[in-house]
């Protein structure tokens, strides 16, 4: 089929989607055995049923659970998610301050995990078995299975603290002021202010969040690149690119890799997207403030708009990376065009 | 694909030379590096512990604590005050000389605004203005607190960040209101959260939520001017984040050292330390009704455990800095019996007292307890320990994790037969601590009412609501804490350590349970 009507077809598919999620949500949040005041009110103003009672009504807890749904997706229609309980701010605008960051530390992630999972899983195909290959497989598992809160200290306690070649936790140095914003990436905004420095500080603040957020998603990569590789190498087309006498380097790189980047694009695609729903950790020990921390805090203090609202924001951003994947098939496999 | 990258490395060059972060010149910061992300900087709704560095810096009350004790209350904007014979009505004495931020000069209004605010918003600290029934400017310098009953922790609440005396016209201006129905009509916090109104040596000058608060000197101050130009108070919410920063030296001091940090942080010649017993008290509940509570709601058996619980290694399992406190009242405040009173573990005693309980053989019993990490303080080990004490006297112990949310509200509903819980301070009386008599809040979660108390304790609590005399207090307070030892459904374990590290070269350092760590008067 043609891709406008794959497209369609994908984007009408995500309504119900998306309703579906809410509903899970909702139901979930609600299903906890913990009430949002206990959360959000101290010791003494639980104790007091007025407060407790003003609480409630404030915060819509009255009313029954079925119009309590159909309020939160009715302004939801409107663009309002509500008022986060803790911060007695607009969710839609805490979602608007902290996304960013996220994408921000997201992408710099996968950036470093593809390049670094490509290009050692690419090598360590080609010189299988070679001394080479077996450092990189090391690697790899080292990637794969280092917990993220180790790599994270550890890179912290080496390249910060005893070699000095990363700046610390935080987007930019304690003193130095943020960049007007324009799209609440650091270094795009600083770029369209045109303040160099500041591009350079938030890209230095970025390199040890992103080098040990990638480094899962870098193992993984390679392992998966190193396995797809050594499949396409080994059929016949590739042995008769060879024996057209193209260089190796042209084999292997036109004709073997643009193969076998197909499974590696999902990879690439899930990892992101689980990359964009934040990395709580990461985020906590580099003093990020992304999704990862902001969901973790709303769950943490029962803030149900804020729940609802993050929810939502992730299921609609796996969502949304899922179809970009699914096109990005499209444009690798020519098959697919003409299906 | 090679002009790519050439492109890519000349840019990158390029990045490098030129891009240069011009820092402030000449100007004294202070980096403060703070775990707990606040989120409100309406000093009349201020309820947070973190915000307290802030609103410390910005506001004043009109009487306070010295930096580094609770024990006494000293004048601040109030420089006098006279309390009636019949503890009902305070009058306080303004200083003339106090001026806010943008030079308003300090007014018995802003007094009387702010405190009406800040019981009318009826947020998280309103509860503490309960016991106010008026106030009112009897004339420009003078304010006349009339209270409903009285109330001999009512200074000590005043110098809580909630009774911040906030300019009244300024936050006016920006919907802040002190009517009956403030809770709905007031607008002000939001301008609150950017910008200040207060009498302090510092003005807010940004606030990035979960980021960083950023202070700057008040022009205007009417004190000693401090010694920094401008206060950054960083949100680092890892403790392995803050150490490894302050060893860098990008932060002065770190707010949220824990016990395990401390050996590792001494032996740093650039560093400072600072431990002492913090005023949390960790403490075992028992249940009164004995459908909830079982083998617990036996007295006996509740004298029994606190012979039964090893407290020297409570202490010991706690880190630097804690200690056990006598009875239900933290070492610290006025009145506590000094830990050297307190009960030894005596197991024989024990024992005897659950054999005379019917309980020779022991008995098996739940443990409830919210299973999460209070600074420093993993409770899932605490009632380990607890486990292993009591195995020793014949009492099972069986322990039941709960998430922190789902066992707050089994607590608060008093349906916990035996369970591991905290208390921190409301306020800095030990009239606080009556909340663990019969009626009290937490006398009720564990079902210690009025039907079911000694007379004793009844006539205890009920004297000591309404003494102001301190050495009456203190003397009523020591009888209750004896009580205490050998009845009632508590067992005090231990008051965890609280721990900070600075640069060694920063000077004036106090700490004080209030607001842990006075900023203003911190210099190199």
């Amino acid at each position: 089929m043609s891709l406008h009507v794959y497209l369609m077809r994908r984007l009408v598919l995500m309504i119900p989607l998306l309703v579906g999620i809410s509903i899970v949500s909702f139901t979930i949040s609600n299903a906890i055995p913990a009430d949002p005041t206990a959360a959000n009110l101290g010791e003494r103003a639980a104790a007091d049923p007025d407060i407790v009672a003003a609480f409630r009504h404030k915060w819509g807890l009255d009313q029954p659970l079925h119009v309590q749904y159909l309020t939160y997706m009715r302004n939801l229609l409107r663009g309002d998610m509500g008022t986060s309980i803790r911060s007695h701010r607009p969710v839609v605008e805490e979602l608007r301050r902290y996304l960013p960051a996220t994408i921000e530390l997201a992408t710099a992630g996968i950036l470093v995990s593809v390049i670094a999972g490509v290009i050692f899983g690419v090598i360590s195909a080609v010189w299988r078995n070679k001394p080479i290959d077996f450092v990189v497989r090391i690697l790899s598992l080292i990637g794969v299975s280092a917990p993220v809160f180790w790599l994270a200290l550890i890179g912290l306690l080496v390249l910060y603290l005893r070699w000095d070649v990363v700046p610390g936790p935080g987007r930019l140095d304690a003193r130095v002021v943020p960049p007007a914003r324009v799209t609440g990436l650091y270094t795009v905004d600083s770029l369209v202010a045109g303040d160099l420095g500041l591009f350079r500080n938030s890209i230095e603040h970025l390199l040890l969040p992103a080098l040990v957020l990638g480094a899962y998603s870098a193992g993984l990569i390679t392992r998966i690149t190193r396995s797809s590789m050594l499949e396409v190498l080994s059929q016949d087309y590739i042995t008769t690119a060879r024996s057209k006498g193209l260089r190796e380097w042209v084999v292997v790189m036109r004709h073997a890799l643009r193969n076998a980047l197909m499974p590696v694009v999902t990879i690439i695609g899930l990892s992101y997207s689980s990359l964009l729903s934040g990395a709580v950790l990461t985020e906590t020990i580099f003093a990020w403030e992304g999704i990862g921390r902001y969901a973790y805090n709303a769950a943490r203090t029962l803030d149900f708009p804020a729940i609802m609202g993050v929810s939502m924001l992730i299921a609609l951003v796996f969502v949304v990376t899922n179809l970009v994947v699914d096109i990005l098939y499209y444009w690798l496999d020519p098959r697919l065009r003409h299906g | 694909m090679r002009r790519f990258i050439t492109v890519l490395f000349v840019l990158s060059l390029i990045v490098m030379v030129f891009g240069t972060v011009t820092a402030q010149d000449d100007e004294k910061v202070l980096v403060v590096g703070l775990s707990e992300d606040y989120h409100s900087l309406d000093p009349n709704r201020a309820y947070e512990p973190g915000g307290s560095q802030v609103h410390h810096s910005v506001y004043d009350t009109l009487v306070t604590f010295p930096s580094d004790s609770v024990d006494e209350i000293l004048p601040n904007l109030a420089a006098d005050w006279d309390i009636s014979e019949d503890g009902l009505v305070y009058t306080f004495y303004l200083r003339d000389d106090v001026v806010f931020s943008n030079g308003d000069p300090l007014t018995a209004d802003d007094v009387v605004f702010s405190f009406n605010r800040m019981k009318n918003l009826k947020d998280n600290p309103a509860f503490l203005a309960d016991t106010i029934a008026s106030v009112e400017a009897a004339d420009d310098l003078t304010v006349v607190l009339t209270l409903e009953h009285p109330d001999p922790a009512i200074l000590a609440k005043l110098i809580f960040d909630a009774f911040s005396v906030v300019n009244a016209d300024v936050v006016r201006e920006h919907g802040g209101t002190d009517a009956e129905d403030a809770a709905e009509t007031d607008t002000a916090e939001d301008w609150l959260m950017n910008n200040s109104a207060g009498t302090g040596p510092y003005m807010v000058e940004s606030y990035e939520p979960t980021v960083q608060t950023v202070l700057v000197r008040n022009p205007n101050y009417w004190g000693e001017p401090a010694y920094f130009d401008r206060i950054i108070i960083q949100n680092l919410p890892e403790t392995s984040t803050q150490k490894l920063i302050l060893e860098a030296g990008d932060i002065d001091i770190a707010m949220d050292v824990i016990a395990d940090q401390l050996p590792s942080l001494r032996q740093n010649d650039a560093i400072e330390v600072f431990s002492t017993q913090s005023d949390t008290l960790i403490f075992l509940l028992c249940n009164q009704d004995p459908e909830i509570g079982g083998p617990m709601s036996d007295p006996l058996v509740q004298r029994a455990l606190r012979y039964a619980v090893n407290y020297e290694e409570l202490k010991f399992l706690s880190g630097e800095g804690a200690d056990n406190p006598a009875a239900m009242v933290p070492i610290g405040f006025a009145g506590a019996l000094d830990p050297s009173e307190g009960l030894t573990r005596d197991l024989d005693q024990a024992r005897a007292l659950l054999a005379e309980a019917g309980y020779a053989d022991g008995f098996t019993i739940d443990l409830e307890y919210p299973d999460f990490n209070y600074i420093g303080t993993e409770f899932g080990i605490v009632a380990q320990k607890v486990q292993a004490d009591l195995a020793e006297v014949g009492i099972t112990v069986s322990l039941v994790p709960q998430e922190f949310q789902v066992s707050l509200e089994a607590y608060r509903a008093g349906q916990q037969g035996f369970s591991l819980w905290l208390w921190n301070p409301d306020y800095y009386d030990t009239l606080d601590y009556v909340e663990f008599l019969p009626n009290g809040v937490v006398g009720n979660r564990a079902n210690w009412t009025d039907e079911n108390a000694d007379q004793e304790i009844l006539d205890l609590r009920d004297a000591v609501i309404v003494e102001t005399d301190s050495d009456t207090r203190n003397e009523l307070f020591r009888q209750i804490q004896l009580y205490e030892q050998q009845n009632g459904p508590f067992v005090p374990l231990f008051q965890p350590g609280v721990h900070f590290a600075y640069d060694a070269n920063l000077q004036g350092f106090a700490y004080n349970g209030q607001w842990r760590v006075d900023l203003t008067k911190l210099h190199y």
